[in-house]
């Protein structure tokens, strides 16, 4: 165990350092050539054991002196030198670039779409995004969707992208770390709430919110961030260590079709945003025309993909 | 990608392998391993999916076993080769992830580079390398998309890339002597041996194969000198000679300095005979690294020549002087029985008190008497030589120098019997000698006069043998023995000699070069490298030249004509603006309707233009430029007002 948290350890510090070299020596562009600068190559593996055959071939050659295994093992040799640049033309002169940001939920992972082009074909390509999972295109193709996980909310620059390839004979490795102008939103996690924040004129709904009202004088524990004024001062007295709170409704007298999130902190905040989430998808698939207000801040109703984007986004920024 | 192309490629490299190693197998080691293939083989044809990795376990486990108890027999070297095969065989019988076919691919190019070891004739080179091409594809297909194929042009470009890397580095890197003592393969030796039997000599004359070339620094000598020895047999005991025990233990003879006679400096290129004895004519007085000249002047490798092997010798062509008084006792002594031989010796020493007269006596005996030099001499039973003498009369070359040394030594002459070569087929185009095995011989020395004298019995029998070549001494019949059948036709005759040729050049230039040829080639080099330095410069120089002149070239063509120059310079601002696609007379047309107050100068200009261009005037051209001369202070106003605007 701790061995392995020691290699943990240091290779957050070599990646720390490494990135700062990196930062350097490509920072974010929108577009990225694949060039001589940005190309790492080093031996793969198998790579070592093939030098080690040639140099067991060169051995023997010399110890029975016998041109023809002396032979081979320079012929291999050779090879093994010819695959430096053919590894190397196999990633250079290849386009990167990432046309659109990415957004998904905390939840699931999302896909960020990189598009490649370039004069010359590539074979085998990996590509992934540092710490997630690997993509390889055998042939060359136009777009890769790569995973992206984040699980909390916000709006991040694109993390740098890492593209190997060890084509044609995997004697060599090239790769680069590329880091593209491109940022991605994580939204929070939608969850479907105990009560409808936003309230509709038909009846079906006031029913609905009848039926939850119960939990109005019900108590809770308190969580960080919960608004002081629900506090049962009384109770805290008795018990210091066990605050209680009210449980109460965030927005007693919500206006139609208004998504309200409370003026609340912590993971209380959170849990209002997600539910706040849950809300805004469901009125975009019914067609309703809403608006949000959150954190004195307030989104004229309207509808539409893009409304939704714009409200998610301030949701993700809260 | 694992496809079954590339599994069943694998099966058949493998089957490649196991018939060019089989010298190093048994019998039951190359059944069991053919059967694993097979097993393989149909298992990919047939779709089904490889053996259980617990199966090729335990199979590995006994054939190991087995192995293990056969090292002894088997020697290190093979052991190791069947360990190898085993283990790629045994990786192809249960072959299921991808790191394990690279792991295949590893051995097998440890394989295949081990099977130069065994063999380095051309063919089979070429063969090798093929193998080894194979290899190199699968080890491509690992690592490539699936279903890609071999993209022609860049595998010839990267085919020309490596070639000059490769032999650069052959040439060119520095060579090591062996760095640790090697097991060398088990393989029964070829050519002559330590005995010689009444039959030996017949029994390899049969042998059609190459036993060493030569190539001589001076001329060829003579065929009646081109006696090669190599054998020196001592210690007769009524039927078999030997090699004397006491000549084995004796290292090194002491070194003997040139000669004042007649001498020859010759290389040897010796084909792979699985012993230390090798050849050279007379007496040997100075040799190469790798052999060593041995006492009775006989040529002895620092290690079995397993592999084909040259040398370099300088010899007198004199006879051998005596070594010790020893040497003079070990050929004085004889073995019981044929008592008629030597009464026979008795009596014609009485007559022939002089060893020359005794030895004269003798060749007059062998040709004048009814003795017949035959390839199928009958059978000798007790008292061989009593028999040979008196009864058959019908032998081969080791009969009669067998007989020769018998009669010497009762006559009380020190006498031995030497084994070696006779001649060879002289290529005069090529430059070298090839002695086969067919040209084995054995003859006799015996001691007069401080040295030992040569004698061959064989050439008072059958002349021609001597002078001409075996096929000239014998039956049409016995000739027939001799010839393979596929040597009958003429076509395949000479397709056969051209190839020997090929192989002859291949072992002087690929396999032969050493450490002593490369620094030839470094000595070359530094000789001209001024030579070398000046046409590196020369070549770059014209490259440069040469690409210059394609730019100017390339700048003439792209270049406008110089009545559009001249326009282009005049009316810069208003050409400058003018649309790629717009034709420099239609521009023309536009100004002249926009400043109507220069529209004469400029329909002008666009007829002279038009006739320059178009018509190809020089006159227009001329006349052009002296109009923009004239209107030269309304061509300032025309393109101020151009600005302006």
């Amino acid at each position: 165990m701790s061995t392995l948290s020691l290699r943990r350890y240091l290779y957050q510090r070599y990646w720390r350092w490494i990135s700062h070299y990196l930062d350097k020596r490509q920072p974010a562009a929108d577009k990225v050539v694949l060039t001589q600068k940005l190309i790492f190559i080093l031996p793969s593996r198998y790579g070592c054991w093939f030098m080690l055959l040639t140099a067991l071939l060169y051995l023997l050659g010399t110890n029975y002196q016998n041109n023809l295994i002396l032979l081979l093992s320079y012929l291999m040799l050779s090879l093994f030198l010819l695959c430096i640049v053919l590894t190397y033309q196999n990633m250079s002169g290849l386009t990167l670039q990432c046309p659109r940001a990415a957004e998904f939920f905390c939840d699931a992972p999302g896909i960020a779409t990189i598009a490649l082009s370039s004069a010359k074909s590539h074979f085998m390509l990996q590509l992934n995004f540092i710490d997630q999972d690997a993509l390889t295109l055998e042939q060359q193709v136009d777009t890769a969707a790569l995973t992206i996980q984040q699980s909390v909310r916000g709006c991040y620059p694109l993390p740098r992208l890492k593209i190997s390839s060890s084509y044609p004979f995997g004697l060599w490795r090239s790769w680069s770390y590329i880091s593209l102008q491109q940022q991605y939103w994580a939204y929070p996690t939608p969850i479907a709430g105990q009560q409808q924040q936003f309230s509709r004129d038909d009846n079906n709904s006031t029913a609905e919110h009848k039926t939850t009202a119960p939990s109005v004088d019900s108590l809770a524990p308190y969580r960080s961030g919960d608004s002081l004024r629900y506090l049962l001062w009384k109770r805290l007295a008795r018990d210091p260590f066990n605050p209680v709170i009210r449980l109460q409704q965030h927005s007693p007298e919500a206006e139609p079709d208004w998504v309200e999130v409370p003026a609340v902190s912590g993971d209380a905040l959170e849990r209002a945003l997600s539910i706040a989430c849950q809300q805004l998808l469901v009125l975009e698939q019914n067609g309703n025309r809403y608006g949000l207000k959150i954190a004195g801040k307030t989104i004229a109703q309207s509808n539409g993909p893009a409304h939704l984007q714009r409200c998610l986004q301030e949701l993700a920024l809260c | 990608m694992l496809t079954s192309a590339n599994l069943l490629l694998w099966a058949v490299l493998q089957l490649a392998l196991l018939i060019l190693l089989q010298e190093a197998f048994a019998w039951w080691i190359i059944a069991i391993y053919a059967l694993l293939l097979l097993y393989s083989a149909t298992a990919v044809l047939q779709k089904r999916s490889a053996a259980s990795l617990k199966l090729a376990n335990i199979v590995a486990a006994l054939l190991t076993l087995a192995l293990l108890l056969n090292m002894r027999q088997a020697g290190v070297l093979h052991f190791m080769l069947q360990i190898l095969l085993l283990s790629a065989i045994l990786r192809l019988f249960a072959m299921r992830h991808l790191h394990e076919a690279r792991q295949l691919v590893w051995v097998q190019y440890f394989l295949i580079a081990s099977c130069f070891i065994l063999h380095q004739d051309m063919l089979l080179a070429l063969i090798i390398m093929l193998l080894f091409g194979a290899n190199c594809y699968s080890h491509y297909k690992l690592f490539a998309p699936a279903g890609a194929r071999l993209n022609f042009t860049l595998t010839g470009r990267a085919v020309l890339i490596i070639l000059p890397l490769w032999l650069g580095m052959f040439l060119l890197f520095p060579r090591l002597p062996p760095f640790w003592q090697i097991p060398n393969a088990k393989i029964a030796s070829t050519g002559l041996s330590d005995s010689l039997d009444p039959g030996s000599i017949e029994q390899l004359v049969q042998d059609d194969r190459l036993a060493f070339r030569a190539e001589f620094s001076g001329t060829l000598p003579e065929r009646q000198q081109l006696y090669w020895r190599s054998y020196l047999y001592e210690h007769f005991d009524g039927r078999t000679w030997q090699v004397h025990p006491q000549r084995r233990q004796q290292a090194v003879a002491p070194p003997t300095t040139a000669p004042d006679s007649a001498t020859a400096g010759y290389r040897i290129i010796a084909e792979a005979n699985q012993q230390r004895n090798l050849f050279a004519l007379g007496m040997p007085y100075s040799s190469s690294q790798g052999v060593k000249i041995g006492s009775g002047g006989l040529i002895v490798a620092d290690k079995v020549v397993s592999q084909r092997f040259s040398y370099s010798i300088e010899s007198a062509l004199a006879p051998l002087p005596l070594q010790s008084e020893r040497e003079r006792d070990m050929n004085l002594q004889l073995a019981a029985g044929n008592p008629k031989t030597s009464e026979f010796a008795a009596a014609l020493r009485q007559q022939h008190t002089d060893t020359e007269q005794f030895i004269a006596a003798l060749a007059a005996f062998f040709n004048q008497q009814d003795f017949y030099y035959s390839l199928t001499p009958p059978p000798l039973g007790r008292d061989s030589i009593d028999q040979f003498l008196f009864q058959t009369r019908s032998g081969f070359c080791g009969h009669y120098a067998s007989a020769t040394a018998v009669l010497l030594r009762y006559a009380g002459i020190p006498a031995r019997v030497v084994g070696g070569y006779l001649g060879g087929d002289w290529h005069p185009q090529q430059g070298y000698l090839a002695v086969r095995q067919r040209e084995a011989h054995a003859w006799v020395e015996y001691y007069s006069q401080g040295h030992w004298q040569h004698f061959d019995p064989t050439a008072a029998v059958a002349p021609e043998r001597i002078l001409q070549s075996l096929d000239m001494s014998l039956s049409d019949d016995e000739r027939d023995m001799l010839i393979p059948f596929w040597q009958r036709s003429s076509v395949l005759q000479l397709l056969s000699l051209q190839l020997m040729h090929l192989d002859y050049y291949w072992s002087v230039w690929v396999l032969g070069f050493d450490d002593r040829s490369q620094q030839d080639l470094w000595r070359t080099l530094r000789q001209h490298i001024r030579l070398i330095a000046y046409s590196a410069v020369a070549i770059v120089v014209l490259f440069l030249v040469g690409m210059g002149l394609w730019l100017l070239h390339r700048r003439r063509l792209s270049k406008p004509l110089p009545a559009k120059q001249l326009l282009l310079k005049a009316l810069k601002p208003a050409l400058k603006s003018k649309a790629p696609a717009q034709s420099v007379s239609a521009c023309l047309n536009e100004l002249a309707k926009r400043y109507p107050n220069h529209a004469a100068m400029l329909q002008q200009l666009l007829q002279h233009y038009e006739l320059a261009v178009y018509a190809g005037q020089p006159q227009a051209e001329h006349n052009l430029k002296r109009l923009l001369q004239q209107h030269k202070s309304s061509l300032a106003a025309l393109n101020r007002a151009i600005k302006n605007t």
